[in-house]
């Protein structure tokens, strides 16, 4: 049974700041996904199956300089004097 | 010929314009006025692109006037999922998080929809995301099925499969992770192909499980969708993940490729096929589905091909496989969402840096926090072993599998969805239930293959989809087999609205 505390936990870990009423309810639904997540406890695995990613990229484009027209940037919503302004440090 | 424009099918459009039957400007303004008469009813646009249609319009007229070339969808009206990034057109993913992202470049197949002189008409509702199966998890509203508005359109292309079926635009792209191109266009009677992995680029589609995940088209024909597929497949140098080996059909009749680069589909009705129903995908499915998929089978018999069950039992895992990798990619590619790079006006002033982050997050829809802490979940030490690696087994074992199975069989076919539409909101608070519906979509995902939705006929008023499969690489087998199955049955394509 997944806690009321994991969940607030795994919501930390996600940094998503969880109302007490999302936490009851996620607790309880996410307990119900990750018991169905137990059927691959069932699958017959041979010793030595378990493998990581097999994918390998051996290849990557080489990085280029392109400008963009107007202001790339004009998705950032908090600017000021031409820097982003972030959240501070602590 | 029908009454409207907007009742056309894409070569009629192309061919329409090219020869001056109609002009690419009357076209546009017809499919316009459609949508201005019928998207209230249905919500499936979240942006309409007017000014710059009827623009591209009249240039496309201009350069036909004046004998010049036009491209292979010249003036053909696209609607583009809103999760899939168009220059200077809002993206949102139908997101609070994406509010006001305006992108600062197109998505490559935006760029070759561009380049083939189609009309990017408009921006197209979806699960925020694309994390869902029927289009009710977006910051727009719900998506209503254009046969019956009190029920869902499936998702999470919800709207580019309404917007097709009530002809607001003659074609439609979106993305498909665990069936979301497919399911829709079940639930909306129009086509719907997932290709390959690495076929067609995701460069410009925003990540929600990248390993799964493939753009794709949606038509009210075989051949609309076959026509899209002409140009926007191929490689890629922003998508490393886009393949070089040229599909095997074509290995063998090079004038049939008209470039390196491209593989030029055809349609041809063949009628020797190999057709193999799996059990496994049948079993738990409606009755109505159950019913409307055997007689499929009994088509594809007549035709002259060869039909035999075919038994998959790896089947069993896909779903707890499939959305154990959708959860934890998801969780890893939405960090990226911090409101400092994309987002609403929210000043980070006073804040710590973790406690704005969360605080900000919060913005996230229901189901995407959902999946995002599962995926934490699923990643976190002493739980990766536990799933993630027994998933990505599990896929192997899935893939393995049905590739054996194209040793036997050139398709492989099952319902698209094993249920019919249902009504909107029946589902909405029983997550696992909701992703239950997606037991016969997934595998295709997992294992990287091609797989098409068509229509194949309905029960009281609602639509059923067939879905096909092909081996990798194989989209022109799966066209072909789609192609013959259209020609023998007559399912409306779009209904009264």
């Amino acid at each position: 049974m997944i806690s009321k505390d994991e969940i607030k936990h795994l919501g930390w870990l996600s940094r998503l700041e969880l109302t007490e009423k999302e936490i009851d309810k996620y607790s309880r639904q996410i307990d119900e996904i990750i018991r169905y997540f137990d059927k691959l406890d069932t699958i017959p695995f041979r010793k030595g199956e378990l493998t990581g990613s097999i994918k390998t990229v051996d290849e990557l484009r080489d990085d280029r300089v392109e400008v963009f027209e107007g202001d790339p940037l004009r998705s950032f919503k908090n600017r000021k004097d031409g820097f982003v302004k972030g959240p501070r440090m602590a | 010929m029908p009454n409207h424009l907007y009742q056309l099918t894409a070569d009629q459009v192309v061919s329409g314009i090219k020869n001056r039957r109609f002009s690419a400007q009357e076209y546009i303004s017809q499919i316009l006025e459609r949508i201005e008469k019928v998207d209230s009813k249905i919500n499936a646009f979240t942006m309409v692109n007017s000014d710059d249609s009827l623009e591209r319009a009249r240039s496309i007229d201009k350069r036909i006037k004046d004998g010049q070339d036009t491209g292979p969808l010249a003036g053909v009206a696209v609607g583009v999922k809103d999760n899939i990034c168009t220059k200077g057109i809002k993206t949102t993913c139908a997101s609070k998080m994406l509010d006001e992202f305006i992108p600062p470049y197109d998505s490559t197949v935006v760029k070759k929809l561009k380049e083939s002189d189609a009309i990017i008409i408009g921006k197209l509702n979806l699960d925020e995301f694309a994390m869902g199966s029927t289009t009710e998890f977006s910051k727009f509203g719900p998506t209503c099925n254009p046969w019956n508005a009190n029920f869902v359109t499936g998702g999470s292309s919800g709207g580019s499969a309404a917007s097709v079926a009530a002809q607001e635009c003659t074609i439609s792209l979106g993305s498909d992770t665990g069936g979301s191109i497919r399911c829709p266009a079940s639930f909306c009677s129009v086509v719907g192909l997932k290709p390959t992995y690495g076929c067609v680029s995701r460069s410009g589609l925003i990540s929600y499980s990248n390993s799964l995940e493939q753009i794709g088209p949606l038509g009210k024909t075989v051949s609309d969708v076959m026509m899209t597929m002409n140009v926007i497949a191929g490689e890629d140098e922003y998508d490393l993940t886009t393949r070089k080996k040229k599909p095997t059909s074509f290995a063998t009749t090079p004038d049939t490729m008209s470039s390196d680069r491209l593989p030029n589909y055809t349609l041809q009705t063949k009628r020797n096929i190999r057709v193999g129903l799996v059990e496994e995908l049948i079993e738990g499915a409606d009755q109505a589905v159950s019913k409307c998929i055997y007689s499929a089978l009994d088509l594809f018999a007549e035709l002259g091909c060869k039909c035999e069950n075919a038994s998959m039992k790896s089947v069993q895992y896909a779903l707890a496989s499939y959305y154990t990798i959708a959860m934890a990619e998801a969780s890893s590619n939405l960090a990226r969402y911090d409101n400092i790079r994309y987002g609403f006006e929210f000043s980070p002033e006073d804040y710590e840096w973790n406690a704005y982050f969360a605080k900000v997050r919060n913005n996230f829809g229901e189901e995407v926090k959902r999946r995002v802490i599962v995926g934490s979940y699923v990643l976190s030490a002493g739980y990766y072993g536990k799933y993630y690696l027994k998933a990505q087994t599990a896929r192997r074992m899935i893939k393995h599998e049905i590739q054996s199975l194209f040793k036997k069989f050139d398709v492989l076919i099952a319902p698209t969805m094993p249920i019919l539409p249902f009504r909107l909101g029946e589902k909405i608070d029983d997550p696992l239930k909701m992703y239950m519906i997606d037991i016969d979509t997934v595998v295709a995902n997992l294992a990287g293959i091609p797989a098409i939705s068509v229509p194949a006929g309905f029960e009281n008023g609602l639509p059923i989809g067939l879905q096909i499969m092909a081996n990798e690489l194989e989209e022109q087998t799966l066209l072909d087999a789609a192609s013959a199955f259209e020609s023998i049955v007559d399912i409306r394509r779009s209904p009264e609205i």
